[in-house]
């Protein structure tokens, strides 16, 4: 009895630390955003006015608000399939094929994700300059004159260009994760279906996928709260959500709301928002994606 | 744009610092009897000896002792012992700061009158302050937050703000300074022959010194005010109409990469346009000379700085000019002497230690005192009708969601890449505008 409850005073012991710095730094703060949304304050002043749901109210009625969601689920929406799409690819090539220097093209598609978001800002930025680009200029080589662009100026396609940063920035860590579950799927599996006279293209489908189906699972729901964070980041060190507001994401408006606009409350409310809405998608993913799990 | 890195940087200093009570400066005479006066300053980019040089030459004059207290944050070091009662006698801090605190004693009327200042004469000479200042200053809301006849915040330094261009290149080619929109235009034709635009701006925020300048330039002071007061219906009228008409034709002249490189990654090349003569003019101030004093310039390349067109020959032309203001709290217990103080900060012995670190003082042939770029700045204001304007859209409660500023400048970029049209801009202004009204108490 007495050994039972000195254990138990141990694990407590143990876990206090982490459980009292997760409440002071997650959980407290979560709660002060929802509490704050309720109220008008600038953020500096001692009077903070309760004005109930009123910044929800006017949250619905905000374009910039409304275009900047738009945004952010169109970058959702674009990034999450091309990356997972493109890491997909590469990893089952890298892991199935033989190719020359893999480890090498391992590391380098590692890089970008390792860089700060500032510098791939600056790369970007040298790669989409209208005048002496990278890009403009390699189309140019190619006598494509007519596909180049202001890549960071027009309003319909620099949302796109941004994306394309997002994506090189993730691919090459989602591809090492996949990589990894790939390699400890038995030879045997492959050897069975060539058998059968299975191609490439099915045994990814059958054999592939679907045992790694699990891996691809998680990191789904870690790539999208990621990329709601990497689009702020990004945006904030590239556009700053112009020109005129159209790469404007949610979390660039809440900060500029909350900070330049004295507008705390109103910010919180957008916080709010954001929370319910990555906690709301997250979990429609991790349900529409559930699957039997398949051992071997 | 710089008042807002400024503003982040107070913001962060401000949630960092845990404000250490400062001196106990409750008397008012030193020990051996001589009053004491006690000045707080903001320490800008000129650095802290200024002061203490005009101090020196002051305590040489008078036998005072004067307690000089500076920082970056000032507002910080004063404010807790405000709090307590103990006031500073002289103040060198602008408004738009984020603390706010200029405009919080302006809203508890806790300023000294120094209307009395400006017809005082300057200590140790035979003129009066008036006499001393640039015109214009005086009277707006930038001195006199009342509106009404009575000055409670001095300017101190200014500087202008207007078109940014390569007088070397003027010269080569023998072309005129524009004076009117109508030259403006016709130069835009000549430069676009020879592959030269007209118009950038670094990022839209740039245009508020073109803006604010156009507005006053087209309607006047008065009509100035009243956008700047959101009154009811104001961006509908014809005046607002004119000006967007103008703006959007200017546009139109931009040269073609300004949106793609206004943003902050990017802005400092369309800056460099005008370094390379690829562009002619971009709303720009006075620190455009140190910022991109290190980057390639064209052969012959010489700043220069010219309010923005007018409508007809010889109407005003307005100099948006920012300004730090000096002034005395209602709680000083040294008014008296403080007020000599100000006056003594316009005397020539003051204004050449100012001007000797570029901090530029609105006293009339202060150019002459300036040297390199600045000499060719400052003199924007000895043109003839040349008027500085101070001030900007006037602070009210904040409005969740409305930016007046945000619209009235970003617009412009996506009236360049035609995803707007003057009629959309006039409409959002106009609904901005009577949001920000309704805010306002």
């Amino acid at each position: 009895m007495n050994q039972k409850k000195g254990r138990s005073k141990f694990i407590f012991l143990c876990v206090a630390p982490a459980f009292i710095l997760f409440a002071i730094f997650m959980i407290i703060p979560t709660i002060n955003v929802f509490r704050m949304s309720v109220y008008k304050w600038s953020g500096f002043s001692a009077s903070k006015e309760f004005v109930g749901f009123d910044n929800f109210r006017i949250l619905f009625e905000d374009m910039v608000f409304i275009k900047s969601f738009q945004n952010t689920v169109l970058l959702l929406v674009v990034v999450t399939i091309i990356t997972m799409s493109l890491a997909l690819l590469f990893a089952a090539i890298m892991s199935r094929e033989q190719v020359k220097g893999k480890d090498l093209y391992r590391v380098v598609f590692y890089i970008p994700n390792i860089l700060s978001v500032v510098i791939i800002a600056a790369i970007f930025s040298a790669i989409y300059d209208a005048k002496d680009g990278l890009l403009n200029g390699f189309l140019g080589m190619l006598r494509l004159d007519f596909l180049q662009n202001m890549w960071l100026g027009d309003q319909r396609i620099v949302i796109y260009s941004v994306a394309a940063a997002m994506i090189w920035q993730s691919v090459g860590y989602y591809m090492v994760m996949y990589m990894a579950s790939m390699s400890s799927i038995p030879e045997s599996f492959y050897e069975a279906s060539a058998l059968e006279g299975t191609g490439k293209v099915r045994q990814f489908f059958s054999i592939t996928l679907p045992l790694i189906w699990q891996n691809l699972r998680n990191t789904l729901t870690f790539f999208i709260i990621s990329s709601i964070n990497l689009s702020f980041t990004l945006i904030k060190a590239m556009t700053g959500g112009g020109p005129d507001g159209s790469t404007e994401v949610f979390l660039n408006y809440m900060y500029k709301q909350a900070y330049t606009n004295s507008s705390y409350g109103y910010g919180m409310a957008i916080g709010s928002i954001v929370f319910l809405f990555s906690f709301g998608l997250s979990l429609a993913v991790s349900r529409i994606t559930k699957r039997e799990t398949l051992q071997y | 744009m710089l008042n807002k890195r400024i503003g982040a940087a107070v913001l962060t200093a401000m949630m960092l610092t845990v404000s250490a009570c400062g001196s106990n400066g409750a008397s008012s005479t030193t020990e051996d009897g001589k009053p004491v006066l006690k000045m707080a300053a903001l320490e800008g980019g000129y650095g802290k000896e200024i002061y203490s040089e005009v101090i020196a030459e002051f305590e040489k004059q008078q036998d005072v002792k004067v307690e000089l207290t500076i920082s970056k944050s000032i507002e910080d070091e004063i404010t807790p012992n405000m709090k307590a009662g103990k006031y500073p006698d002289v103040v060198v801090l602008g408004q738009g700061r984020s603390s706010g605190l200029t405009e919080t004693l302006i809203k508890d009327k806790g300023l000294e009158d120094l209307t009395g200042v400006l017809a005082a004469k300057v200590p140790g000479e035979e003129v009066t302050v008036q006499d001393k200042l640039v015109d214009g200053l005086i009277g707006t809301l930038g001195t006199n937050p009342y509106g009404n006849e009575s000055t409670y915040l001095m300017p101190m330094f200014y500087s202008p703000t207007g078109l940014v261009y390569n007088k070397g290149l003027f010269e080569q080619k023998g072309w005129e300074v524009p004076t009117t929109w109508d030259e403006m235009f016709a130069l835009g034709e000549t430069a676009k022959q020879e592959g030269i635009a007209l118009f950038t701006y670094p990022t839209a925020g740039y245009l508020d010194s073109f803006f604010f300048a156009l507005l006053a330039d087209v309607g006047g002071q008065e009509f100035y005010d009243k956008v700047m007061n959101y009154e009811q219906d104001i961006w509908q009228s014809a005046e607002a109409t004119q000006v967007l008409e103008i703006t959007t034709k200017l546009l139109s002249y931009s040269s073609d990469t300004t949106v793609a490189y206004a943003n902050e990654q990017d802005f400092t090349k369309n800056q460099q346009s005008i370094l390379d003569n690829t562009t002619l003019f971009m709303p720009n101030g006075t620190w455009i000379a140190g910022e991109m004093g290190d980057a390639p310039k064209a052969e012959g390349f010489a700043w220069g700085l010219m309010p923005i067109p007018t409508l007809n020959e010889g109407d005003d032309r307005y100099i948006v000019t920012s300004m730090e203001s000096v002034w005395v709290p209602s709680e000083s217990k040294n008014k008296e002497l403080a007020k000599e103080f100000v006056a003594f900060l316009y005397s020539d012995k003051a204004a050449a230690i100012f001007a000797k670190s570029n901090a530029v003082q609105p006293i009339k042939g202060i150019a002459e005192q300036l040297t390199g770029e600045n000499q060719s700045f400052y003199s924007v204001y000895d043109a003839p009708q040349v008027k500085a304007l101070v001030g900007g859209f006037v602070s009210t409660k904040p409005v969740e969601g409305v930016n007046i500023k945000a619209v009235l400048f970003d617009t412009a970029n996506s009236i360049i890449s035609k995803q707007k049209t003057a009629e959309d801009w006039q409409k959002d202004l106009n609904q901005a505008s009577e949001k920000m009204r309704a805010a306002k108490e």
